[in-house]
């Protein structure tokens, strides 16, 4: 499999390398990427859980603003 | 005595920009013309107290040659000298493969937890260090690239003291690339080593699909 691909540019030499990520490069990609996915899935679970509350309420998020008193 | 035309050309300057200088009591010199570029410099070590010297380097030095393209998932901009006051990184059109993607900074390559501390608009007071890195962006519009960035750690090379980087610049919302979001952040590393190595990729493990770095030695 492909890694992702760190590019280096060294300011003394100015010399660019191009390489896939070694092992411990690459396992702290995925655990960025995990964490990524964790906060997306988060962000989309509180949106649904916001739907489902105005729409238990019976009312548009804008009404909601205005009796939170938000702009 | 007023220095005629006739008087000056008696002291015969050879040459286009020489000057006639006085180079002791009573006395006067020619000082030859510098070559291009230098200015005259007072010092008293000459036979007529001044020289041409090459103006003393100030401003920004660009440290990365010709800039660093980013178009990898992570990009690293090593063997940073020491030297100068601050450096000053400047990214420009920054370009995340997928919308959302906000660039991230990371300090010498240091992903060891509880080092990096980030600070946003609002939230700002009683700050801990629990990131392994530092925002440069928040979340970009991937396809639009026309942002620009700035930020500046002072005091880089100083090796008793944390660092600190101040953030700032607009790129394209993605919520709605005909936005702008502006971008206003501070970053804290909590070691005293000096910077040596700059990281940057885009969160979530996004790909850069465009955009170029550069980094600057301020004097």
């Amino acid at each position: 499999m492909t890694r992702p691909l760190i590019r280096i540019h060294n300011a003394e030499t100015n010399e660019v390398i191009d390489r896939e990520m070694n092992d411990e490069e690459f396992a702290k990609y995925q655990e960025l990427e995990q964490a990524e996915a964790t906060r997306l899935i988060e962000i989309e679970a509180k949106a649904a859980a916001k739907a489902a509350l105005l729409d238990r309420l019976g009312i548009t998020a804008d009404e909601a603003k205005l009796l939170l008193g938000g702009n | 005595m007023a220095i005629t035309k006739a008087t000056a050309s008696s002291i015969a300057p050879a040459a286009k920009g020489d000057l006639v200088v006085g180079s002791a009591t009573n006395d006067a010199a020619v000082l030859a013309v510098g070559t291009n570029n230098t200015v005259l410099t007072a010092d008293s070590s000459t036979a007529t107290g001044l020289k041409w010297a090459t103006p003393a380097a100030g401003g920004m030095t660009l440290i990365n040659t010709g800039g660093t393209a980013l178009n990898t998932t992570t990009t690293v901009i090593s063997s940073i000298p020491s030297g100068y006051n601050s450096l000053r990184i400047i990214t420009v059109v920054t370009d995340p493969q997928d919308d959302g993607g906000g660039l991230r900074l990371r300090i010498n390559e240091d992903s060891t937890a509880n080092r990096h501390a980030q600070g946003f608009m609002g939230a700002t007071s009683n700050v801990q260090f629990n990131q392994t890195s530092v925002p440069i962006t928040y979340s970009q519009d991937n396809g639009t690239p026309n942002g620009i960035t700035i930020t500046d750690i002072v005091f880089y090379d100083n090796t008793s003291i944390w660092k600190f980087a101040t953030n700032f610049g607009v790129v394209n919302s993605y919520l709605d690339n005909a936005r702008a979001e502006f971008i206003q952040t501070w970053g804290a590393y909590n070691q005293t080593g000096a910077v040596t190595s700059l990281e940057f990729f885009f969160n979530g493990g996004v790909n850069a699909s465009g955009g170029t770095v550069y980094v600057y030695g301020v004097k």
